[in-house]
């Protein structure tokens, strides 16, 4: 992925075992967002090879799959939540876009609340919640349509010390629960450590260090 | 962004508005002979004083509704929010009603009437765009800005961040006076002549009907406007107004003017009383106070200021508007049905079209060809549309409603493009991203993602369609099916004999311009947005 002439990411090569939690670390500018997002399928990848779950995804410039035929959910930096609608109305959404029957919708809703901890918040209209709020719904959103793996770019970032606290346990439940991986980009090396399998620092698009963590 | 969907709109884009231009200047490369007069003394003088009627026109907007379209935004000035949307009333009246009016009430003729009155009618650009600029400037800067050295420091502050998209007004202003052909040719029928380059166009091609020679004589106009466009397209997009206010923004408060509260309202209400107050206080004063009719014995000068009786009654008004509405009622459907139905497709074609041109890599490319049509003289688009539409097969379709409505879209259609590429440039990108890697199709996205957040963008340039297509006179007067309108009865009226069913008419037209920005204004929750 490229500015103009200068690259925005590698040349890296990076291998990320299934059901694992990895942690992206480094500065901002550094490239950990371009990377989930070339994983999902965005943004315009101009050469190298994506796999996933052992499926070549993307060749060179040439994708091989669409955003929602990679199986990521990716929760966006500040919820990116569809500021016109109700709770229930974003899930719904996803779920009719990626073809689950309506009869099941509003079960699957409440599963997905019920995941978040916030059972009951069907009606409530997305201006009308606190960050933490929008971050968890923007959570069930990722997660509506069972994805493998789960992108999460910065996503305590505009959270207290208790709900970053908060969040971070309910999405290493989640991760056992449903066996996705993780891959958790911030800009704080120390977050989440006490979570993830490994921390990999990215400086300029490339990699400085790969860590195991305890 | 979905390909069938993509390719309709574009295919309205071209017939409506490219299809005319490119047939002309394929006439022009038939007979480049044509070109011969571009380069005569007669077409430099004319472009001169097209060039002094624009940029005059422009200055005055500038000078004028920059001020206006700040203090009505950002001050405590009393009654600034009631004034606010009535700073739109100018734009709103069409320009020949506002010369019918300030042509009897004042003895001033040729250049600086018209200057005059155009300045009159495009000034609430500025003040548009200026109030937007204005109301986006962060409020932690002014903070700082005020403790640093008060008001005086924060105005300082606040103008370079207000003047691009201010000028980018002004300069929408000098396009729409150069452009257009109404207000010149009415003024220089009740005074000295004062011809402009649209009127030469016209002009041109009503002698001899070349087509090639109309395309030769408009092409300086062309170059005239695009020197005014570019800087508008560029500018569209600095200052203040490109600020995205984002959860970081702090909305300014309102600036306290202190003692200059009062001097502040009176210059407002002056430029109100000019541009709107004063036409339709004499609009109403004509329809209730009885009426000379008939035709002036020179059958051009249309000035029967002292036929009118000076007792104005209800009644008589009353009879006025009934007199208006019997006589004119299919004339003012018509004029409602084609700028509805223009809006409405407008507003469909311009979601898609602005989506796209906000979202594509070659979106720049594909606005700048979606403003050529402005950029054309309105005269030359009419023309165009009879060389395209004037044949024996497609007889039906050009003497009907819906050549009518195809002319229209030529002429505005890119203004809700243009409203609706900024309105869609400042959504979150992420946004649709997220609908997208849900497997949301892109008809999907743009109607269930992108539309609902800008329904107030998407009414706003449907109204702005709807009251520029109202107000065309300027290539509908060429074309007979468009001679169906109520401006183009307007026209008729006020030079073969003026009276009160012609001031009960222009009210009643009015009226119908200012309806729809009226309802959303009363009963919408969010505020319509018109700025491109």
């Amino acid at each position: 992925m490229r500015a103009g002439k200068t690259p925005l990411l590698g040349p890296i090569t990076l291998e990320i075992p299934a059901g694992s939690h990895t942690l992206i670390v480094g500065r901002s500018g550094c490239g950990k967002t371009t990377l989930l997002r070339a994983l999902a399928g965005f943004g315009g990848v101009c050469a190298g090879r994506i796999e996933l779950n052992g499926v070549l995804v993307q060749d060179g410039s040439k994708s091989l799959a669409l955003p929602h035929e990679r199986g990521v959910g990716l929760l966006f930096q500040g919820g990116a939540l569809w500021p016109h609608m109700s709770v229930a109305q974003t899930l719904r959404f996803v779920l009719k876009s990626g073809g689950v029957p309506r009869g099941e919708h509003a079960s699957r809703i409440a599963r997905l609340l019920e995941l978040v901890e916030l059972t009951g918040y069907e009606k409530r209209q997305v201006p009308t919640l606190s960050g933490g709020e929008a971050q968890r719904i923007g959570l069930a959103r990722a997660l509506a349509l069972q994805p493998q793996i789960l992108a999460l770019d910065e996503p305590l970032g505009p959270l207290d010390a208790e709900l970053r606290r908060g969040l971070l346990e309910r999405l290493d439940g989640l991760q056992s629960e449903l066996g996705l991986t993780l891959l958790h980009v911030t800009h704080d090396p120390d977050e989440a450590a006490s979570f993830a399998q490994r921390r990999i620092r990215l400086a300029d698009g490339k990699i400085t260090a790969d860590e195991i963590l305890g | 962004m979905s390909r069938p969907l993509l390719i309709l709109a574009a295919t309205v884009l071209l017939l409506a508005g490219l299809l005319p231009i490119g047939v002309m200047l394929v006439r022009l490369g038939q007979d480049p002979s044509a070109l011969g007069s571009v380069t005569s003394s007669r077409t430099m003088d004319l472009l001169g004083r097209t060039f002094l009627l624009g940029g005059s026109v422009a200055a005055i907007a500038m000078l004028v509704g920059a001020p206006f379209g700040f203090l009505v935004a950002r001050t405590d000035m009393p009654g600034a929010r009631l004034l606010r949307p009535l700073g739109f009333l100018p734009l709103l009246m069409p320009p020949l009603v506002t010369a019918m009016t300030w042509t009897v009430l004042v003895d001033l003729r040729g250049a600086p009437m018209t200057i005059a009155l155009l300045s009159l009618s495009t000034f609430p650009i500025v003040a548009l765009f200026a109030s937007r600029a204005a109301e986006r400037i962060d409020g932690r800067t002014e903070e700082a800005a005020l403790l640093a050295g008060g008001l005086r420091a924060a105005v300082r502050a606040a103008i370079p961040q207000v003047l691009p998209a201010a000028a980018c007004g002004a300069c929408l202003a000098f396009v729409f006076a150069v452009n257009d052909w109404g207000v010149p040719d009415y003024v220089s029928s009740v005074g000295p002549k004062f011809n402009v380059y649209a009127d030469e166009v016209f002009a041109t091609w009503q002698i001899d009907e070349q087509d090639a020679q109309a395309v030769a004589t408009a092409l300086p106009l062309v170059l005239l406007t695009l020197l005014a466009l570019i800087p508008a397209l560029i500018l569209r997009r600095r200052g203040a107004l490109a600020a995205g206010i984002g959860s970081g923004f702090v909305k300014p408060a309102p600036l306290a003017l202190g003692p200059w509260r009062w001097p502040a309202l009176l210059f407002c209400l002056t430029l109100l009383a000019l541009g709107a107050g004063v036409p339709i206080g004499r609009l109403i004063y004509e329809a209730g106070a009885g009426a000379p009719g008939g035709q002036n014995p020179s059958g051009q000068v249309p000035i029967p200021v002292e036929g009118f009786d000076t007792q104005w009654t209800f009644d008589r008004m009353r009879a006025a508007f009934a007199r208006a509405l019997e006589l004119c009622r299919d004339e003012l459907t018509a004029s409602t049905l084609y700028s509805a139905a223009g809006a409405t497709i407008a507003a469909a074609v311009g979601l898609v079209l602005g989506h796209a041109a906000a979202r594509a890599k070659r979106g720049g490319l594909l606005l700048a060809v979606s403003v050529l049509p402005i950029a054309v003289p309105a005269i030359l688009l009419g023309i165009g549309f009879i060389v395209v539409w004037n044949r024996s097969w497609t007889a039906d379709f050009y003497s009907g409603p819906g050549l009518v409505v195809l002319l229209l879209l030529g002429r505005y259609l890119a203004f809700p493009i243009l409203v609706l590429s900024g309105a869609a440039a400042s959504l979150d990108p992420q946004l649709e991203e997220s609908a997208q890697l849900a497997g949301a199709s892109p008809t999907r996205r743009l109607f269930g993602v992108v539309a609902p957040p800008l329904v107030p963008s998407i009414f706003g340039a449907w109204t702005l369609f709807f009251v520029l297509a109202m107000r065309e006179m300027d290539a509908a007067v060429l074309v007979p099916a468009a001679n169906r309108t109520v401006m183009f009865r307007l026209f008729n009226a006020i030079h073969f004999g003026r009276d009160d069913f012609v001031a009960a008419l222009a009210l009643l037209t009015l009226f119908v311009i200012i309806l729809p920005g009226l309802l959303w204004t009363c009963f919408a929750k969010r505020r319509m947005e018109v700025l491109p």
